[in-house]
């Protein structure tokens, strides 16, 4: 799926500047990080892709779909082909692992053998299966990121959004996190990701994005983590 | 189908969740319906009695002395008033003979007066009491009619008596109404409240607004239909003996009571039906409203 933003502009009532004047073109199969200073407007970028919030102005359009004129109808379709995982995980903590993840499936009708084959093999994928019938409180930040990432791959989305999905693990776990979005992203899968961590975008060698005060101040292809 | 399942799945979830605000809202429900079932039957029956008393209610009309009226004419006449639901023409041998019947063995009174006193006079039926009193006045306003006889204080007591008597029953179906739908909506409120979060994940992974919506809905429906059906059970268990109670002390009101068990469970099916209904509406307008406000981009 591309991502292209035009002209974008975001301005948060009554009068705070979010992101200024942004364009900027993702393609299909890229692997983006999205760096900046708190505040910077990486949430609120992340946020216009996966349609929680509107451009005050400008065009983002994501595949065929150009987000501001999209009907309310059509978000939850455009949605399922977009795996989203964020800092705070937002897991649903009366259910289980398991029901985490299929519920992402039940949610677009598919028939339960499928749901049940499917969820078996990202449950696999993020090496949860003997945690599957333990609710999230009982898992650790590093076991409940993977939950988040295994609903998000359920659905096999087209783009994968990662709202600093590392920001709450220690160094190791964020590796073992950032090996699973490398593999999507060996799939195909474009994924764009803000984060704070040098470290992971030092080595990984990937494009960038940094933004300051809301504006674009570097796109690199090949960049490092240099704020 | 799948969705189907899914759904109910979902709506089961959520009753056993919430199950203590479940039971307060069945009961709740049970008793604001079953009150509302009651008013509704107390004034059925009060509106039947009114009814009979009402189509016994007769306006006497009687005509002036004088043999050149064209009786026809002013029977048409009358016949042709707004008010009048249907009419007998007397004629003085006629209305001689059936006061004669009244008196039984009294009646040779009647000879004394030698000849007949009683002039043609018009048997009339209204459509219901309010009518009389407009009634009587455009007869008075007749030249040919003499005199009109009517049970007037009866005829003021049932109007009055019937118009309160709308009044209460559409106020306590009202109140009964309000409360019940307050409670449903309450409780759904209260539902999508605490799993708002849930909801903001459920819409964000792809669920339609539907498929998010349809369990709070059905659980609301759900609560009410109970509701109605522990209401119309509540109703077919006092109504029997208290019908058979009224029957034996107030012999003269057995005619006009509503005693066929067929319409009692007609009755009470629609009770529920009107349960079911109310609490779809009202969980349909909160679960859209909440689902609206948290789903919609800033």
């Amino acid at each position: 799926m591309n991502i292209m933003f035009s002209g974008v502009y975001k301005i948060f009532e009554p009068d705070i500047s979010a992101l200024s004047n942004i364009n900027l073109n993702i393609q299909q199969g890229e692997f983006v990080y999205i760096i900046g200073q708190t505040g910077s407007g990486k949430s609120t970028l992340l946020r216009l892709i996966t349609r929680e919030l509107l451009p005050s102005r400008g065009t983002v359009a994501v595949g065929d779909f150009d987000l501001r004129r999209m009907k309310s109808s059509d978000v939850p379709y455009y949605r399922r082909d977009v795996g989203l995982v964020a800092q705070d995980f937002r897991l649903i903590q009366t259910l289980t692992v398991y029901e985490n993840i299929a519920f992402a499936m039940e949610a677009m009708s598919v028939p339960k053998k499928i749901v049940s084959e499917r969820t078996k093999d990202v449950i696999n994928q993020v090496g949860l299966w003997r945690r599957r019938n333990m609710r999230p409180e009982q898992l650790s930040g590093g076991e409940q990121q993977r939950v988040a990432i295994a609903r998000a791959l359920a659905n096999s989305p087209s783009l994968f959004i990662a709202d600093e999905p590392t920001g709450n693990l220690d160094f190791h776990t964020a590796v073992d996190v950032m090996k699973i979005l490398f593999a999507i992203n060996a799939a195909g899968v474009t994924v764009v990701m803000s984060t704070h961590n040098q470290a992971i975008v030092n080595a990984s060698k990937k494009r960038v994005i940094e933004l300051e005060g809301g504006k674009i101040v570097r796109d690199e292809k090949g960049g490092t983590y240099t704020i | 189908m799948t969705t189907l399942k899914y759904i109910l799945r979902d709506t089961w979830r959520l009753i056993v969740h919430h199950w203590v605000l479940g039971l307060l809202t069945l009961i709740t429900a049970g008793v604001m319906l079953w009150i509302l079932g009651v008013t509704t039957l107390f004034s059925l029956n009060l509106e039947n009695l009114l009814t009979r008393l009402e189509s016994e209610l007769v306006v006497q009309a009687y005509l002036v002395k004088d043999n050149t009226l064209n009786i026809e004419a002013i029977s048409r006449k009358i016949q042709s008033l707004e008010y009048v639901y249907t009419m007998r023409t007397w004629s003085p041998s006629e209305s001689l003979a059936k006061l004669q019947e009244k008196m039984g063995s009294q009646s040779r009174a009647l000879e004394m007066l030698g000849d007949n006193p009683i002039p043609y006079n018009f048997e009339i039926h209204v459509h219901s009491a309010t009518d009389v009193e407009p009634l009587v006045q455009e007869l008075k306003a007749m030249p040919e009619i003499e005199d009109v006889v009517y049970a007037g204080m009866v005829v003021r007591r049932i109007s009055a008596l019937s118009r309160i008597s709308s009044r209460v029953a559409l106020v306590m179906f009202l109140l009964a109404v309000i409360i019940t739908a307050l409670v449903v909506y309450n409780t759904i409120h209260i539902s999508l409240y605490s799993r708002r979060e849930e909801i903001g994940i459920m819409y964000l992974v792809g669920a339609t607004r539907s498929y998010i919506a349809t369990p709070f809905v059905l659980e609301g429906t759900l609560l009410a239909l109970l509701g109605a059906i522990i209401a119309a059970g509540g109703i077919v268990g006092a109504y029997f003996p208290g019908i058979q109670f009224v029957q034996s002390n107030l012999p003269f009101l057995r005619a006009s009571l509503i005693t066929d068990r067929g319409i009692i469970w007609r009755f009470c099916a629609l009770l529920a039906g009107f349960g079911a209904t109310l609490g779809w509406v009202c969980s349909y307008l909160v679960v859209m409203r909440f689902i609206n406000a948290i789903t919609r981009p800033e």
